[in-house]
């Protein structure tokens, strides 16, 4: 006997009726990395597995127009393999080549990864640098929302329960072209995060013209850091404001101990990895501007 | 609630016959008398579930019965009807890299499926593909060896 029912719907508007009609007594199955745990610890209330792994026009990366489009079930690894992702917006590739593994990354997804809200979710801190917007749809709404605003606490998101994201986008612009993603772990593979930093970053004559800056692992939720991105914008790139902006990384950052990590560890991590991540991407930004 | 419809084919052989709706690919199969998946954590974690589904490789335990259906299955048991598998396989004996094996039938199917798609990697390029599979013995030298030695073997019949 069945604990669950499941349902496996062939387009997208299937799905929003079910879940207009069921709300929280259904729930979405993408990559199921992390479902069939949450099943097996029975933290699942719902009766309803609506498996939307079949639904074509929920997959794919394109562009569009000046715009960029994920489908909520590209996967990790297509992140990786895509000529778009991989050629142009490192930032995403380097944060999924350092996901889970090989095997986990051809099944899990990246909506999958917003939804579950972790404050160590990898795909969320790229994608608060290239300032994201989801796009999110039910039977009665459709809407878009910053990633930045997404995020509710650990593993709360402002999603209804009779929501679904149905894609991600982010601009083409050249400020997302230039980013830079860090993650310290336990070991090299499968670990989860003891603290992340992106950065996206363009420079123009030695000023920064626009910074963006987001953490895992530091706060209730993946966040951006906004006073140190506010601090640094339009100032000339020398190594004081550097060691300035690391001290506001500091003091922004929320962190907390666990298993893991001490929060005095991710408070002066969170620090060097945003240093590297921007010496990085200046070094790279400056050297071409001088060329 | 009841159960559901599933068709598959595993190792090539078409089965019909009805899963859970929250069953995973680890127990469905080894229900279905596929014992060479083996369970270790069912958590995603240690990769001796580790599958091929549709061309790719996957931890069967983190992954429904119901998302194999109309999908093509592979098991390690599978593997020997393909060259690359038999070498794979002559390869892990001859290096000595299988100890209690509990671990192999996962890193065999990693392996293959890793090789199809990059025939001539090198030994960080391996270390790589492999570190979602855990091996409690071997220290994963012997392991890293066997499948060098396979890909040496690729680069020289190119
Ligand atoms: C061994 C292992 C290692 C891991 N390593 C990492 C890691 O390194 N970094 C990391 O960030 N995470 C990691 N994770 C966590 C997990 O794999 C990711 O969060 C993954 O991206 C989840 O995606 P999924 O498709 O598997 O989601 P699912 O398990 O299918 O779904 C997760 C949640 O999202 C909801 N959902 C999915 N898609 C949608 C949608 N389109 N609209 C609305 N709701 C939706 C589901 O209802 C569910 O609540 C790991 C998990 C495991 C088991
Ligand atoms: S049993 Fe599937 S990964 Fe451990
Ligand atoms: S040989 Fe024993 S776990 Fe690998």
């Amino acid at each position: 006997m069945s604990l669950f029912k499941y349902i496996s719907p062939k387009t997208k508007d299937e799905v929003l009726e079910i879940l207009q009609k069921e709300k929280s007594n259904a729930c979405i199955v993408a990559g199921c990395s992390n479902v069939l745990p949450n099943i097996r610890d029975k933290e699942i209330k719902a009766k309803v597995l609506i498996d939307i792994t079949n639904i074509e026009q929920l997959k794919g990366i394109y562009q569009k127009e000046d715009k960029i489009f994920l489908g909520p079930l590209t996967t990790i690894n297509e992140l990786i393999y895509s000529d778009i992702t991989s050629k142009e917006y490192k930032v995403l590739t380097q944060a999924a080549q350092e996901f889970a593994d090989p095997l986990v990354r051809n099944t899990a997804t990246i909506g999958g990864n917003l939804v579950t809200a972790s404050p160590a979710a990898d795909i969320a801190i790229p994608l608060l640098t290239l300032d994201a917007l989801i796009k999110i749809e039910s039977t009665r709404d459709k809407r878009e929302v910053k990633l930045k605003d997404f995020f509710v606490g650990p593993g709360e998101t402002i999603l209804q329960d009779d929501e679904m994201i149905v894609g991600i986008e982010f601009e083409q612009s050249d400020v997302n072209k230039n980013g830079y993603f860090i993650k310290i772990g336990q070991r090299k593979a499968m670990a989860i995060s003891i603290a992340t930093v992106a950065v996206n970053l363009e420079v123009r004559q030695n000023k920064i013209n626009q910074i963006r800056i987001a953490a895992g692992s530091v706060a209730p939720t993946p966040v951006r850091l906004t006073g140190a991105e506010s601090f640094l914008k339009n100032k000339e790139i020398n190594d004081k404001l550097v060691e300035e902006a690391i001290d506001r990384v500091r003091e922004e950052v929320k962190p907390i101990s666990d298993i893991r990590a001490s929060e005095e560890y991710r408070r002066y991590i969170s620090g060097l990895l945003f240093k590297r991540a921007f010496k990085k991407l200046a070094d790279s930004s400056i050297h071409q501007f001088t060329n | 609630m009841e159960e559901y419809k599933i068709d598959l084919t595993v190792n090539g052989e078409k089965i019909s016959t009805t899963a859970k709706a929250e069953e995973s690919l680890l127990k469905f199969l080894r229900r279905n008398g596929f014992t060479e998946v083996k369970c270790g954590c069912e958590k995603g974690e240690c990769g001796t579930c580790t599958v091929i589904l549709n061309e790719k490789a996957v931890k069967s335990c983190i992954t429904l019965a119901l998302q194999a259906n109309h999908k093509e299955v592979w098991t390690v048991k599978g593997m020997e009807k393909f060259e690359l598998g038999r070498k794979l396989q002559k390869s892990f004996v001859n290096y000595g890299a299988i100890q209690c094996g509990f671990c192999t039938p996962g890193m065999i199917i990693t392996a293959k499926n890793y090789l199809d798609q990059n025939p001539i990697p090198n030994r960080e390029e391996i270390k790589k593909a492999i570190s979602g599979n855990l091996c409690r013995c071997t220290g994963y030298k012997k392991i890293v060896d066997a499948i060098y030695a396979v890909a040496v073997e690729n680069q020289r019949s190119k």
